[in-house]
């Protein structure tokens, strides 16, 4: 992406709002959904390593759970999107910034090998302590999101 | 206190030993901060797992006493993890918090979020699973609290 885009994209109406008036209300809402993104995964994660909920199937817990986590991580998204607008060339070249997105894809990929693979033989171990792929994927999406949040705040401590 | 004191006590803070360590040590508040964030992190997804079995939805199928008995404690330990690093947040850079009138809002409002959380721990031990009018409001209260204490938290750095 050239920063020819980008440098358009900051300059549009809503990113110079965001940018002068609305970015700390935009960014409490950002750190809302993003509590409770990374806050419920941890719980399914917990569960699918086998340390917590054990006493609940892991697809109850996960049912119950994770519309949460997608509902937050569509407001995540949405905030974070006119976040980077109001400084994208900045956020572009910000060291931090682009290591959170690269964990995102990460965690976006083990997510999906998780569904598409791992999860086939969920009623086998669904009340009991799930196989050792299952508890890897489940102690990467735990690594993986501690990063997106520990980079996710190091971007503000750094000049984007 | 006259806000002179405060001003005093600030500058005090500032000075002492584990202020300036902190202060000089690369990295350090970044790190703290991240400690902070995901213990908020956790605490935000326990609160919200709390307040839906209070209102007798989300993981409905464990009893009440059950769940409140291993995500009580969670948030308490939360709690804890969050005051620590709160703490030495205050202690490194104090003029940020200490004369905030935000920051008293928030520390108002955590008061509230801990004693809602040692009713909903009462109601557990009750055995009372009935999600009451009152317990519902309460519930909804709850993570309307903890979402003006993530406000309030992040508006410190503006104010």
């Amino acid at each position: 992406m050239n920063h020819g885009f980008l440098e358009w994209l900051q300059g549009t109406p809503l990113a110079v709002a965001v940018s002068e008036v609305w970015f700390p209300r935009v960014e409490s809402l950002h750190v809302i959904s993003m509590a409770i993104v990374a806050g419920t995964i941890f719980i399914v994660d917990t569960r699918l390593i086998g340390l917590t909920s054990t006493k609940l199937p892991f697809s109850y817990v996960s049912a119950r759970l994770l519309p949460w986590t997608w509902s937050a991580f569509a407001c995540s998204a949405v905030t974070g999107t006119l976040l980077f607008m109001s400084n994208a060339t900045g956020y572009y070249d910000n060291g931090p910034f682009r290591a959170k997105m690269v964990l995102l894809v990460l965690a976006g990929l083990n997510m999906l090998y998780f569904q598409s693979v791992t999860l086939r033989g969920v009623v086998a171990w669904d009340s009991g302590r799930p196989p050792a792929a299952a508890r890897l994927s489940g102690l990467i999406s735990l690594a993986l999101w501690c990063g997106v949040i520990g980079f996710g705040r190091w971007i503000g401590f750094t000049h984007a | 206190m006259p806000l002179v004191s405060l001003l005093r006590f600030s500058n005090w803070l500032s000075k002492t030993p584990v202020s300036l360590l902190i202060q000089s040590t690369h990295g350090a508040i970044a790190s703290i901060q991240i400690v902070h964030i995901l213990c908020l992190a956790t605490l935000t997804a326990l609160a919200l797992s709390l307040s839906l079995r209070i209102a007798g939805r989300g993981l409905a199928l464990e009893p009440l006493p059950s769940l409140a008995g291993r995500f009580v404690p969670a948030v308490w330990i939360c709690l804890a993890l969050l005051a620590l690093s709160g703490a030495l947040l205050i202690i490194a850079e104090p003029h940020r918090t200490v004369r905030n009138s935000v920051f008293y809002l928030k520390m108002a409002l955590l008061v509230v979020a801990i004693a809602l959380t040692l009713w909903f721990a009462a109601v557990a031990r009750r055995g009372e699973e009935q999600p009451t009018k009152l317990r519902v409001a309460a519930a909804a209260l709850y993570m309307l609290i903890w979402a003006g204490i993530i406000v309030a938290g992040r508006l410190i750095a503006y104010h």
